[in-house]
């Protein structure tokens, strides 16, 4: 089959196609045929596809427009199933065989729409129209909502996993060049001769921006030949990375830009292999923004019908793609650029019916070479109407007075099939503004230019509203040198020749947006500014009739600029019509202020790899296997996984942590705690700063003793616990609690580095260094004796808060007499090299005791059982040591006051009711309250109850045969004997008597056995 | 210090691991090196790792560590020097760690305590951290995948002197040291070496990756 048949526009190869090479896709479930180099919107125009979407609120047909990112109509979803993607546009999106898409907007179908019927009544719909409508009730909005976005088609998410992966890299550079045109080209080889690191990206498949699709000679070379000479020259640096298809899409502080590379979609919706999109976090000494602009078109009735088109993308479809998206051409504009496309159309053979010029006196060079070729130019005129269905039929023509303000003759027609307008150009100031940088009102450009740098970039070219070529070279190359000096490579000099290039001699445009009718804007067709959201002339000035005077209010009101194209094409035009209502400059009325996204972004991108099993890091200990293999369920306790219960065949958790807790109460348990925080303590001052950090003091501690201690915020406040032993003279290893661990050597390094420089002393991270195996029961000190022979054992020589340097299952081990089960214990610290196989001798040895592993939830039993607080179970940042029972910590005679001291005789911390940690002894010994169950004194009382405090720890204890808790009750230790109540969510009230909160050996005859 | 099976280091169980596109990374799969891998991760197991802590404006301490491990002690930011078998990377001002290739800890650290005097801290962290050395020509990919820190902006490599710096390593944190043969050594820790073993095999799956011995 020959392309010529199917695609009626196709003319031939243009510089980045190949009209030999067709591929097959479907839109809207049609079949079409494009070629090879095409995007969806070249193929669609090249087969005459005419309406590609209906609009937002008056489901008007819609036609593409641009052929960038500046697109507002042509917005698809690609594909079905798990990988569609919503909101992409045609004009960005690279055809490949298969390719699905369909409109976003329009349903049933484009041809035929519903919504079109409200359409019909549009003037019903005018601007504020939601917030007029839809406000009241305020309750009913979340409904309104729903509707209002499922008729405006805003596209569908997919609903089941992503099936693609994304990644991400953290790029360092001396200079960035955003974007790939003349002065991108330039500013990255002036700036990588310096041998400065380089990144240049380009949000396009191919370099070269405005040249890919120019007919200008550089060097005497075709604009697209010289591009591919200076990417081989670009590539040659080893010190230039080169990025296609990578848009900077948001600008941060400290020169922060990302970008995002779309590695695969130009190859299929999903990527077969490797990472559909990359996101580049790059952070580069110097920027060189050299983003282009965007063509604006002239505002005018009924200019959203399809084949009205900005002038720059008529051109660029024939020369880049070769199509020709019509066949007779009505030019509107209001400079000289657009004439290119008139020399362009005709020497594609096909009719220009006119350029429609608004200037009265024109003698530019384009303009003579249009009239050479014959071309019929009209000067004073304005294109004031379009007419057609669903698409242009003809457009109407008027005689404009000199500023262009008013129709000064009657209207006359032009049959055509296509108007192009050109309305000048506004530079892509996007990621400029990002900065913060405040744009400037250019009327010699009629276009807002970059405001002052906030960060150390400069924009080179077009975005900064140079549009000669040789300006843009000139431009690019001293900027790309000026970047590298300023990151301290090269001179700053410009070291090639610029290249040249014909130019053009140009005359001034002529400061026009919106065309005048015969009507007034409120009366005249309705004249489109932003038409993705369908806001027209006529809008914005009934903003202002109706109050609105800030432009950042009307946008809002108007929802100007709101789409996904961010208003790229809209908003200059929006401003100024907005500026001549309000009878201002457009300097003083200004502009909105863009931010990231300069296009959207895949949620996918910014997640990365940091997804599934990689989302977060799991910490194992170096026994961690060994659980897993045991059948051991996990809790998460800050990122560590520690073993929660170890169930065998048949058991549920319940009945695990009976049996666990049993055996330790009657022979004896293993429970790995190797992920307590461990911080060895070095120098002559460690013991005065130790105590200064515990409330209690450790300046008489003797080596090969253990204390017990708690540090408090300044406010008085506990934040950690744990045991602290001295090793040795000035050398002391500090215990921390397992999520508590980092915090607290920040706490100890912040307090030495910036209070008490002066005192000597060093503390170094050793939890990961050190297996701790916690081997605990009446049956402990046997299981230890058979597999350590060179410690004394015996109650006398080593007693219960001391430890021992010793040997265990051959290997060199501390083993530390404390118990947090208030058992006999021993707790085995071996470095982890040899965790696993001390751990598994352990394990052996205690075998013919039953030894039963444990986990951390018979851990919190057996503890609670003896009252023991879990700091940040029992505490939560508001509690003293005074509120858990605990004044037997606080040191009242240190010389040195320590942290948290002086709050606790704040008024607060002394006050009377504070809450108070007990225990709970339900009435009924089987109910176990929740944890976190508000506690109060009256059940009988109305609600909302008067909550006297609330349960922080319950559990069931198989060894006492009732449940037990601890809770924080006011006034709760002059309360012992009472009765609480916890109404419970499910309407049940569970009674309880106030009791010590040390339910199990109160007098530690235990853990001090001999 | 003997070599034997019971002796895990951190990627113990990683040994041998290889991932690539269309190959589950998982501890199955048998080592092999016929294949082709952009992403060589091998770890240096079972070596000497202590923290020192010192005054590195006492000419005397630095004289001390320098006498005894045969390394001079370096003391300006971001370097590390080293011999065949120590090196000592700079930390801190006044932090280094010294890892000294199969060596015995205890006796090393007994060594310098012998010479070290006034207020010093030396402590053995050898079973907490191990070091991994990356190589192959994905390793630069893979390292701006996983850390926000500009590794290329490190003190030049030369023989006996490279450079160094702390920083995030994915969601973890590592040491990084560059190498004058391209590679890179990273010293991470051993809890967290599950985690970044997986990341490493994840990221290094485009270029082929395997953990070798």
């Amino acid at each position: 089959m020959s392309t010529a048949v199917t695609q009626k526009n196709r003319t031939g190869s243009g510089s980045c196609t190949d009209a030999s090479a067709p591929i097959q896709f479907t839109f809207n479930g049609k079949s079409y045929q494009g070629v090879v180099g095409d995007t969806l919107a070249s193929a669609l125009l090249a087969n005459g596809v005419d309406v590609v979407g209906r609009s937002f609120k008056y489901a008007r047909p819609r036609g593409i427009v641009g052929h960038g990112a500046e697109e507002p109509n042509g917005i698809i979803q690609l594909g079905s199933g798990a990988a569609t993607v919503p909101n992409l546009k045609a004009t960005q999106v690279e055809l490949y065989p298969g390719l699905e898409a369909s409109s976003v907007n329009g349903w049933p179908n484009v041809d035929f729409d519903l919504m079109g019927l409200i359409g019909a009544f549009g003037r019903l719909m005018p601007p504020g129209f939601y917030y007029k409508t839809f406000m009241y009730p305020k309750k009913l909005w979340m409904t309104y909502e729903h509707f209002i976005r499922q008729a405006a088609g805003l596209g569908a998410t997919p609903v089941e996993n992503d099936p693609d992966s994304y990644d991400k890299l953290n790029q360092h550079c001396d200079v960035l060049v955003v974007g790939a045109g003349p002065a991108g080209l330039v500013a990255a080889r002036e700036a990588a001769r310096t041998g400065a690191r380089v990144i240049i990206a380009d949000e396009q498949a191919q370099f070269g921006g405005s040249l890919l699709a120019s007919k200008q000679t550089i060097d005497g070379l075709a604009a697209t030949d010289w591009v591919t000479a200076m990417v081989a020259e670009l590539e040659a640096f080893d010190n230039v990375q080169l990025l296609p298809r990578s848009t900077a899409f948001g600008y941060y502080d400290h020169n922060f830009m990302a970008i995002l590379e779309r590695r695969s979609d130009h190859l299929g919706l999903t990527a077969a292999q490797g990472t559909r999109q990359r996101l580049h976090r790059v952070r580069a000494r110097q920027v060189v923004l050299a983003a282009g602009a965007f063509e604006r078109p002239l505002v005018f009735a009924q200019n959203d019908i399809p084949g009205v088109m900005a002038a720059t993308s008529v051109t660029t479809y024939i020369n880049r793609y070769g199509v020709v998206p019509g066949t007779k051409l009505v030019i509107c504009t209001t400079n000289d650029s657009a004439y290119q496309t008139a020399i362009d159309w005709h020497q594609a053979g096909r009719e220009v019916v006119a350029v429609v010029d608004t200037r009265s006196v024109l003698d530019g060079d384009l303009v003579a070479a249009a009239k050479a070729l014959g071309i019929n130019v009209i000067a004073g005129h304005g294109v004031i109407e379009a007419q057609g269905g669903k698409r242009v039929k003809r457009a109407l023509i008027a005689p404009l007075n000199d500023d262009g303000s008013a129709v000064t003759g009657s209207a006359r027609r032009l049959d055509c099939d296509l108007i192009a307008t050109s309305g000048g150009w506004s530079p892509a100031i996007h990621l400029s503004s990002h900065t913060g940088a405040k744009p400037i009102w250019d009327e010699q450009i009629v276009g807002f230019r970059p405001g002052a740098s906030k960060q150390q970039e400069r924009s080179a070219g077009a975005c900064r509203g140079t549009y000669s070529l040789a300006g843009c070279l000139a431009e690019g190359a001293s900027a790309g040198a000026e970047a590298a000096k300023l990151a301290g490579c090269g001179d700053g000099n410009m070291h090639f020749p610029l290249p040249t290039c014909e130019e053009y001699a140009q005359q001034p445009q002529q400061a026009l947006f919106l065309v005048p009718h015969t009507k007034s804007a409120s009366r005249a067709p309705s004249q489109f500014v932003d038409f993705q959201l369908d806001v027209t002339a006529g809008g914005v000035e009934l903003a202002v009739r109706e109050g609105f005077e800030s432009v950042e209010h009307v946008k809002r009101y108007t929802a100007l600029g709101f789409g996904t194209d961010q208003g790229k094409l809209g908003n200059i035009n929006g401003m100024a019509i907005l500026a001549n209502a309000l009878g201002q400059s457009i300097a003083e009325t200004g502009t909105t202020i863009f931010r990231p996204s300069y296009t959207p972004t895949t949620f996918g991108a910014l997640a990365g790899r940091d997804v599934n099993q990689l989302f977060d890091p799991e910490r194992y200990t170096a026994v961690h296997r060994w659980h897993s293999d045991q059948g051991a369920k996990f809790e998460d306790v800050g990122q560590w996984k520690r073993p929660w219960y170890f169930p065998q065949a048949g058991e549920s958790m319940h009945d695990a942590v009976n049996r666990e807790c049993l055996a330790v109460r009657n022979s004896v348990g293993i429970l790995d705690a190797s992920t307590l925080g461990k911080i060895d303590i070095q120098g002559p001052d460690a013991a005065e700063f130790i105590t200064r950090m515990y409330t209690n003091s450790y300046l008489k501690l003797a080596p090969g003793k253990c204390r017990y201690g708690v540090m408090l915020k300044e406010d008085g406040m506990i934040f950690d616990d744990g045991v602290c032993a001295c090793l040795g003279e000035n050398h002391y290893l500090m215990f921390t609690t397992t999520g508590g661990a980092a915090g607290v050597l920040s706490w100890l390094e912040l307090w030495q580095q910036t209070e008490w420089p002066a005192l000597q002393v060093y503390f170094t991270s050793v939890t990961d260094h050190w297996t701790t195996a916690t081997v605990t029961g009446p049956n402990a000190r046997k299981v230890i004796a058979k597999v350590c022979n060179d410690i004394d054992l015996s109650n006398e020589a080593f007693p219960f808060m001391d430890w021992r340097d010793g040997t265990v299952a051959g290997i060199k081990a501390r083993v530390f007499r404390i118990s947090f089960t208030g058992e006999l214990s021993y707790e085995v610290n071996v470095p982890a090299h040899y965790g696993r196989q001390v751990w598994e001798q352990l394990i052996a040895a205690g075998e013919e005791f039953g030894i039963t592993p444990y986990g951390t939830e018979t851990m919190h039993v057996l503890r609670a059982e003896k009252g023991f607080i879990i700091v940040g179970q029992d505490t939560d940042g508001s509690m003293t040591p005074g509120d858990m029972n605990m004044d037997w910590v606080l040191g009242k005679n240190k010389a040195f006051s320590y942290i948290g001291k002086r709050s606790l005789d704040r008024s607060d911390t002394v006050r009377e009711n504070r809450k108070q940690l007990v225990g709970l002894k339900t009435l009924e010994p089987a109910d176990v309250l929740p944890e976190g169950a508000q506690i109060v004194f009256d059940p009988k009382q109305q609600i909302p109850m008067s909550m006297q405090g609330h349960v922080t720890s319950s559990y069931y204890s198989a060894c006492l045969g009732h449940s037990i808790a601890l809770a924080v009750v006011k006034g709760g230790l002059e309360r012992m004997g009472q009765k609480v109540y916890c109404p419970l969510a499910d309407g049940r009230m569970i009674a309880a008597e106030i009791v010590s909160s040390v339910f199990y050996d109160p007098k530690g005859e235990r853990h001090h056995v001999g | 210090m003997s070599v034997d099976s019971k002796v895990q280091t951190p990627l113990h169980y990683f040994h041998g691991v290889f991932g690539r596109p269309g190959i589950e990374s998982d501890s199955s799969k048998l080592f092999n090196t016929d294949v082709e891998c952009g992403l060589v991760i091998k770890e240096a197991p079972l070596s000497a790792h202590l923290n020192v802590r010192g005054d590195a404006g006492d000419a005397g301490f630095c004289k001390a560590v320098a006498d005894v491990l045969g390394v001079a002690l370096p003391t300006d930011p971001g370097l590390c020097n080293h011999n065949d078998s120590i090196s000592i990377y700079w930390l801190g001002p006044s932090e280094w760690c010294v890892i000294a290739l199969g060596g015995d800890a205890a006796e090393l650290e007994a060594a310098l305590r012998a010479k070290l005097s006034g207020h010093v801290s030396i402590v053995d962290i050898s079973g907490g951290q191990t070091l991994i050395n990356l190589r192959g020509h994905g390793v630069e990919t893979v390292l701006k995948k996983s850390t926000v820190c500009d590794f290329e902006a490190l003190p030049m490599a030369k023989p006996g002197q490279r450079g160094v710096t702390q920083s995030t390593f994915a969601k973890a944190s590592a040491v990084i040291s560059n190498r004058c043969d391209g590679s890179y050594d990273l010293i991470i820790r051993r809890s967290f070496a599950d985690y970044i073993a997986q990341w490493l095999l994840d990221a290094g799956a485009e270029f082929g990756c395997r953990i070798e011995r």
